[in-house]
């Protein structure tokens, strides 16, 4: 590290003086005055003034004020601030000149957000996707992420679970590695993995950075793309404090049943297989077991914040509550969130700041019963008549499990930094940000004893014979320093951003669990881990050993990195980005600990070409491309190392004593690095019609090398059956087109604004074993039995289903006769298709049964306001991908069925799809009888507001007062039998699976916003 | 801020504003901060280091031995392999796995071969740690000398499984192998299984040197008798003669009264056991147990296991009239064994008969494997022994007869076969028989009765030259089957460099 550091002070250090060398010119005479803002007359700070036809200027202060030596000859100065409009003035004899700056409506708005700066929108040459904070409090959800399904092109967000508190997943530009590939956060400067600690109300905006020439500048994190949220500020000027209410309360409810059997007809099937099972099917009980876990449930989110600007300070005080119920009973999760944003003007170069959210919770998490809900037979009873559990056979009792369930996580998290921008010289700024993520997290489970018996009073299997309690603590620190030096200067018509900066950061992660058995007492009190509570079963009072399984682990690890970017525009035509990063990581050893992370950009504003003044249609004509090498650091960090196993206990003696042992276990890979991600995006972005139809198209190629695979190594170098070793192996493509169109008009007082947007995804393994030996395929999406599901080998997806191909169902013994098959099939077994051609079916014959990936993804949405009256629908869908219904085929026991078991094969001609009915066997090995379609198309939105005219709140002193009405997942078109298509899974190797995963509901609310 | 400087000041502006910036960047500015270790873990560079390391490897290398997969692979394919099992549990299950054992038509790819060469390697590699690591501490040299003897006695009995199961392997000698490893031909491989042995019989004490608390670990009688069997199957008549002899000579073991003793629970760390496995009631390798008697435990009811290594219709009838080990050696159903009846497995048929009606195969579970108790987790404290005394007597009395000692060899013959008649003077007359061929041929059959279901007789019809004409009828091909195929994934990872053994 020591070289790169040497060189990021010899670079900042011949930045800086080049910048000042300017100043040292001889003085001739002296321009002083105050710029101020037209719309509420305070000064503007950092408004560029510069000389006309030189390179020097000068920048206003704080107060807005300024002074610049002339030298003779100089007799135009340019005014320039990002959101105003320039104001070129002739100084004339004048010596003291002040300025009233126009915003400018359209520039105000297309102001983005790029990692470590701001960017005028006309000058960004790279793909990014805003999101104004007002779109992301329309969902009622507790993670800002859940608003941006069907918002950004090119972002999937996948809410697997409808478990209160579960976060969604968030996949960019499809998926870039067999590994982690979610990206990364970046929350008013600090970077993390997660933001599930964020009121989205709290959130002033969003930006998706998307290509290399984005995402570049966070080198080793950037691969799988970056979201950079800004958290609310007080605006400078508005001396008003500004206080606002937002309360809503909303009915989650679940939107569909999965079709199964009722108690009549699953006897009927089951009559089928072993007749005689029932000698009267309409005797039977009938119990919907669905019926008896879903609930409708209450969430209730509530915010309230102040915020306003004194001359030298700015703030947001903000406090927010969230409550959600889960729709299954010992579900629940509930969150305060405090943020405090200020800033404070030191002097007037210097300012200081602080961004923090506190935000305690506290999660209840629901066991799966949801697996067992699909699998109960509808003739169990839920009680007996004396009110006790009744068994429900192969699977348990869900509301017996559901009652015994205490499974409570609570914790902290803490987020923020402080932060000083220093104004060093004319064009520089220097800012250092110091910034923690810091998360507390405690779990507490405890399970009673309990027996659930039978009806003739003999124990059933669905019994745990002693109380256990767990235990789990983790707790993860991360300090992030980061400084920048920033040199902004306008000349002529070039425009200059340079950017240089060095961070460092370290995280800390520790692990504590502990467990014991045999709890003295039941009750909330005595959930504590303490030897004297742990009983043995003869009642006596034991010692230590009966807590077990103590686990206590810690991860550390740190990063320190030098970065750089220009940004150069010239004559508001050219663009060109180049950025440079370079990080070091304890995550590799010394060969491998540095990579350098660049990527070029251009862009060309076609708008301001003179031979466009003609075409006066077009109001925004850009294109743009560019390329760049990004990184994925997110891996297992300590693969690098060799280590020692413990645990390798012989027992010797007579007493059969297990002796301590430890000896070497997996070899390590020193010579691990990062993955890279090789991007490239060509972007078109346009404006018709005086920008009331804009669009903007993408095309993008990722392509990322060296993914970390884990691959089976030869026997001989002792590291055990099946062990693997990591190495940098593996590629895959991800290519497509992106498309975002808007149409904003007003006709009649009806403003509205249509959009819709939609990407296109070709995902691709290229290789996982490199040349690396035999492992060419990575095995995955293993169901509860352990048959795997997912093959991801070169050409196809990352996660691809295999499985058998069915191309029927044996009609009569001629035909089983005529075909490969089983030894164990007979007619009315599903006909499995020899792709292999061999004569015979094994497991050689499974096939490829389609992706996971979705290759389009798209959305729509209506936004409209007439007088007080304001409506929003969203639309939200993807085509192309399958789901694996892995909750059928799971079977060694009688377990309800689908209903589609109700056309099954009966006899000759009666099915060709399904085979007869069976309790498992051949039929339920993996195949694409299990394939589904994952296309969907979810309304999933719907709002109507209603604001109250400003005439009658103007008497109650207020500013404005709303109230809505909203739906979420209102209606979801598909033709998966599963409670809901979308499913998010962190292991790309196994997505896309329904293995009984908690629902998510359809939610009603109604809502007030006050400001006053 | 004015900016009327001249240079000077101007230099002095950017070193005291530039102050801060360096003042931000020297505290990092060292390797250090990007150098972290593991957290809780110890490196390989940093074991071992200590006595207490040095003892915590040479234990790690005798885990193994309870290794599921240490067992060929975690199912007793040996005995399957032989005339004196099937399969085994119900007809189907493992039916595309184990039946191929049953009748010869595995390949290169057969489940287990890949787990048990892994499982023998990981073992050379434990035991290699001790034998070039531990003389590197600075500690007692007694400890050290007997450390590395048990390393080695452990490395010359994975080399010896190897060895026998798929002829020259690759000879790893260092805790650093290279990634690529050729082929040793065979007689390198027991050259160094002798070294080993050789050495560790020089320095281990005696089993009455042991301390009651270390019983299980190797001993100068466990690694003579090795060696014995070592030279065996080399056909060195003359030292399997001298190792077996010096292992009876020692007066250390003797024949359990009770054949049951032999191998079952009352006899562990027994007089007669030479070298045993070590295992707890317990489920879970982590936990002391030891899966290779659940494996082939009673399947049904009592539910004891999985069922596999079923005793075949021919070893019951090899059995002379009215031989107790039979009883002793199967599991019939009906039998009732500690005070429980055995009724067995709804899904296996109690008899199965081929299309001439000849009973080929009948419900039955190999007892050597059987513990006392009441669930599946009981089965899992079965020490298995590698070597017992009366093998050793075998071995001496088969290299004596082809030493042309019969006398001396029927000696040793005649007490395993007093010792199975449990005192009925009117079964298992003593052998008399001099002349050197039929005499072989009965020491032979011997074995097959004394060690049935023990995983010695493949091994043993391999040796002798009569598996062609013995195992023939069940698919066995000789110039093929007297080695398994090296596992294909081992073959793909060496890319070409290890080649594959004839025939397959």
């Amino acid at each position: 590290m020591k070289h790169t550091l040497r060189l990021a002070s010899v670079v900042l250090f011949i930045v800086m003086s080049m910048g000042s060398q300017a100043t040292a010119v001889a003085q001739a005479s002296v321009v002083k005055g105050k710029v101020t803002s037209q719309d509420d007359g305070e000064g503007l700070p950092g408004v560029s003034i510069q000389v006309e036809g030189t390179s020097r200027g000068t920048v206003t202060d704080f107060e807005g004020t300024y002074s610049l030596e002339l030298q003779s000859g100089d007799n135009k100065l340019i005014y320039s601030f990002i959101g105003y409009k320039t104001v070129t003035v002739d100084v004339g004899s004048r010596s003291v000149i002040d300025l009233v700056m126009e915003p400018d409506i359209e520039q105000l708005e297309e102001i983005v957000v790029v990692g470590y700066g701001v960017q005028r929108k006309s000058d960004v040459t790279g793909a990014v996707a805003s999101v104004r904070g007002a779109d992301l409090t329309k969902i009622p959800a507790a993670n800002p992420m859940q608003a941006l399904q069907g918002k950004v092109a090119g972002v999937q967000v996948s809410s697997g679970s409808g478990q209160p508190g579960a976060a969604p997943v968030v996949r960019i530009r499809g998926v870039g590695t067999f590994n982690d590939s979610s990206p990364i956060y970046v929350v008013d400067g600090v970077i993390l993995s997660d933001i599930s600690f964020l009121n989205s109300s709290d959130i002033q905006s969003m930006e998706v950075l998307k290509d290399a020439s984005a995402t570049a500048i966070y080198g080793s994190r950037g691969a799988n793309g970056v979201v950079i949220i800004t958290t609310k500020q007080g605006k400078i000027g508005d001396e008003k404090t500004t206080f606002s209410v937002n309360t809503e309360y909303s009915v989650q409810k679940l939107s569909k049943k999965i079709d199964l059997l009722n108690g009549k007809e699953f006897a009927t099937v089951v009559n089928d297989i072993s007749p005689g099972s029932y000698n009267n099917v309409d005797a039977v009980p009938n119990t919907d077991w669905q019926d008896l876990i879903f609930d409708v449930a209450p969430i209730q989110n509530h915010q309230v914040s102040a915020t306003g600007a004194t001359k030298k300070t700015q703030y947001y005080v903000g406090l927010g509550y969230f409550n959600q119920q889960g729709i299954i009973d010992k579900s629940k999760y509930e969150r305060l969130t405090l943020k405090l944003n200020n800033t404070y003007k030191f002097s007037d170069n210097v300012r200081l700041g602080n961004n923090i959210t506190v935000a305690p919770y506290s999660q209840q998490v629901a066991p799966g019963v949801v697996y067992q809900v699909y699998r109960a037979q509808p003739v169990a009873v839920p009680r007996y008549d004396d009110g006790s559990f009744g068994v429900v056979p192969n699977v348990g009792n869900p509301l017996a499990d559901l009652e015994n369930s205490n499974n409570f996580n609570k914790g902290l998290r803490t987020v923020g930094n402080v932060f000083t921008d220093i104004k060093l010289f004319k064009d520089f700024t220097f800012r250092s940000s110091f910034g923690v993520d810091m998360a507390y997290n405690k779990n507490k489970s405890f399970t009673p004893a309990y027996t659930v018996y039978n009806a003739d009073g003999t124990a059933s299997q669905q019994q745990n014979l002693y109380s256990d309690l767990s235990k789990e603590n983790r707790e993860n620190f991360t300090w992030l320093w980061e400084n920048t030096l920033t040199y902004n200067k306008e000349f002529g018509k070039h425009r200059v951003e340079g950017l240089a900066g060095f961070t460092s950061q370290k995280t800390t992660s520790e692990y504590l669990s502990i467990r014991g058995e045999n709890i003295l007492r039941d009750g909330q009190d005595f959930w504590y881990l303490r030897p004297s509570y742990i009983v043995d079963e003869s009642n006596n009072i034991n010692t230590l050993n009966s807590i077990a399984n103590g686990v206590d682990a810690g991860q550390y690890y740190s990063m320190a990195s030098v970065l750089f970017r220009v940004n150069y525009t010239y004559d508001e035509r050219f663009l060109f980005t180049g950025t440079f990063r370079r990080d070091g990581s304890s995550k590799f050893t010394d060969s491998n600990k540095y990579a350098s992370f660049p990527s070029l950009a251009l862009g060309w504003n076609v708008i301001n070409e003179s031979f466009m003044q003609n075409i006066t249609a077009l109001t925004n004509l850009k294109v743009r491309a560019s390329w760049g090498a990004i990184g994925n650091e997110k891996i297992r960090y300590n693969r690098q190392f060799s280590l020692v196993q413990n645990e390798l206990n012989p027992v010797f003696g007579v007493e059969e004593a297990l002796n301590p042992g430890a000896s070497y276990g997996v070899t390590g890979n020193p010579d691990l690095k990062w993955e890279t991600t090789y991007q490239t995006d060509l972007g078109l972005e346009f404006g018709l019609l005086n920008q009331r139809l804009t669009g903007e198209l993408d095309y993008y190629r990722r392509e990322t090398q060296d993914i970390l695979v884990d691959l089976l190594t030869p026997g001989h170098l002792g590291n055990g059956q099946g062990q693997r070793v990591t190495y940098n192996a593996g590629s895959v493509l991800n290519s497509g087109f992106e498309f975002n169109l808007g149409w904003s008009d007003e006709i009649q007082g009806v403003k509205y604004r249509i959009g819709a947007l939609g990407s296109t995804v070709h995902n691709e393994v290229l290789s996982v074993g490199g040349n690396s030996g035999v492992d060419s395929t990575l095995v995955g999406g293993y169901l509860g039995d352990g048959r795997p599901v997912t093959l991801s080998r070169e050409g196809l997806p990352i996660g691809a289903f295999y499985g058998y191909q069915i191309v029927g169902v044996f009609q009569n013994q001629a035909e089983l006769d005529a075909y490969p098959h089983d030894s164990q099939a007979r007619p009315g077994d599903l006909i499995i298709r020899d792709v292999n051609g061999d004569g015979k079916i094994s497991l050689a014959d499974r096939t490829y049964m389609g992706s996971p990936i979705p290759t389009f993804i798209y959305g729509f949405n209506l936004e409209a306001s007439y007088k007080g009256f304001d409506i929003n629908v969203d639309f939200q869908g993807q085509m192309g991908n399958k789901i694996f219904n892995g909750k059928e085929v799971v079977r060694p026991d009688p377990y309800n069925f689908e209903r589609h078991v109700i056309n099954r094969w009966t006899g000759e001609g009666t099915s060709t799809t399904e085979p007869r009915a069976s309790f498992g066997g051949i039929n339920f090995a993996p195949s694409t009888r299990f394939i589904q379609d994952g296309s969907f198309l979810r309304f999933r939105n719907m709002t109507i507001g209603y604001t109250i005219p400003d005439a009658a709140l103007e008497r109650i002193n207020m500013n404005q007062v709303r109230v809505y009405v909203r739906g979420t997942n209102l209606f979801t078109a598909t033709k998966f039998t599963g409670y809901s298509p979308e499913f998010g899974s962190e292991d790309v190797l196994s997505s896309n699976i329904d293995r009984g995963a908690y629902p998510v509901s359809a939610i009603y609310s109604a809502g007030l916003n006050i400001s006053f | 801020m004015s900016y009327k400087m001249n240079f000077a000041q101007h230099i002095r502006q950017i070193v005291k504003k530039g102050a801060l910036v360096l003042l931000v960047l020297v505290p990092f500015a060292c390797q250090d901060f990007l150098d972290i270790s593991p957290q809780g873990d110890l490196t390989q560079a940093s074991f071992p280091q200590s006595a207490a390391d040095a003892l915590l490897a040479t234990n790690a290398a005798y885990s193994t031995l309870r290794n599921w997969s240490y067992h060929s692979g975690g199912y007793p394919i040996l005995d399957i392999m032989s005339d004196d099992a099937r399969k085994g549990s119900n007809p189907n299950d493992q039916l595309p796995t184990l039946g191929p054992f049953d009748t010869f038509t595995f390949n290169t790819t057969a489940d287990g071969l890949d787990r048990w060469w892994a499982a023998l390697y990981e073992g050379i590699k434990r035991a290699n740690v001790v034998i070039e690591k531990v003389p590197e501490i600075a500690m007692d040299q007694a400890k050290i000398d007997l450390y590395v003897a048990e390393a080695r006695f452990l490395r010359g009995l994975f080399y010896f499984d190897l060895v026998r199961a798929w002829g020259g392997v690759p000879l790893i000698t260092s805790v650093t192998p290279p990634l690529r490893a050729q082929r040793a031909n065979k007689a390198d491989v027991y050259s160094l299984i002798e070294g080993d042995l050789s050495f560790a019989a020089g320095i281990l004490p005696e089993k009455s040197e042991v301390a009651t608390e270390d019983l299980g670990r190797a001993t100068k009688g466990a690694a003579k008798a090795l060696l014995a069997r070592v030279y065996l199957f080399q056909g060195d008549f003359v030292k399997a003669e001298s190792y077996a002899l010096e292992v009876i000579n020692s007066g250390q073991y003797d024949l359990e009264p009770d054949f049951n003793d032999a191998f079952g629970e009352a006899g562990e760390h027994g007089v007669e056991s030479v070298f045993e496995i070590g295992a707890r009631r317990n489920e879970g390798t982590n936990n002391g147990g030891n899966q290779y008697s659940n494996v082939q435990g009673i399947r049904g009811s009592p539910n004891r296991g999985w069922g596999f290594n079923r005793p075949s219709i021919d070893l019951m009838n090899s059995f002379e009239n009215n031989d107790p080990r039979m009883d002793a050696t199967i599991i019939f159903l009906g039998d009732v064994l500690g005070g429980v009846v055995t009724i067995g497995d709804g899904t296996t048929p109690d008899e199965t008969r081929d299309a001439n009606g000849n009973l080929i195969e009948m419900e039955t579970y190999n007892q050597k494997v059987w513990t006392e108790g009441s669930n599946t987790i009981t089965s899992w404290g079965h020490n298995r022994r590698i070597v017992r005394y009366a093998d050793v007597l075998l071995m001496a009395a088969e290299a004596l007869n082809e030493n042309n000692k019969s006398a001396q060899a029927l000696t040793y013959l005649n007490m395993v076969r007093a010792r199975a008649r449990g005192g009925n003077a009117s079964i298992l007359p003593d052998i008399t028989v001099t002349d050197k061929n039929q005499l072989r041929e009965l020491i032979i059959e011997e074995r097959r009765h004394e060690l049935a279901m023990e995983g010695h007789r493949f091994w043993d019809l391999v040796r002798t030259g009569k598996a062609p004409e013995v195992l023939g009828p069940l698919g066995f091909v000789a110039g093929k089957h007297e080695l398994l195929p090296i596992p294909q994934t081992e073959v793909d990872l060496s890319e070409g460099t290890l080649g594959q053994n004839p025939e397959y």
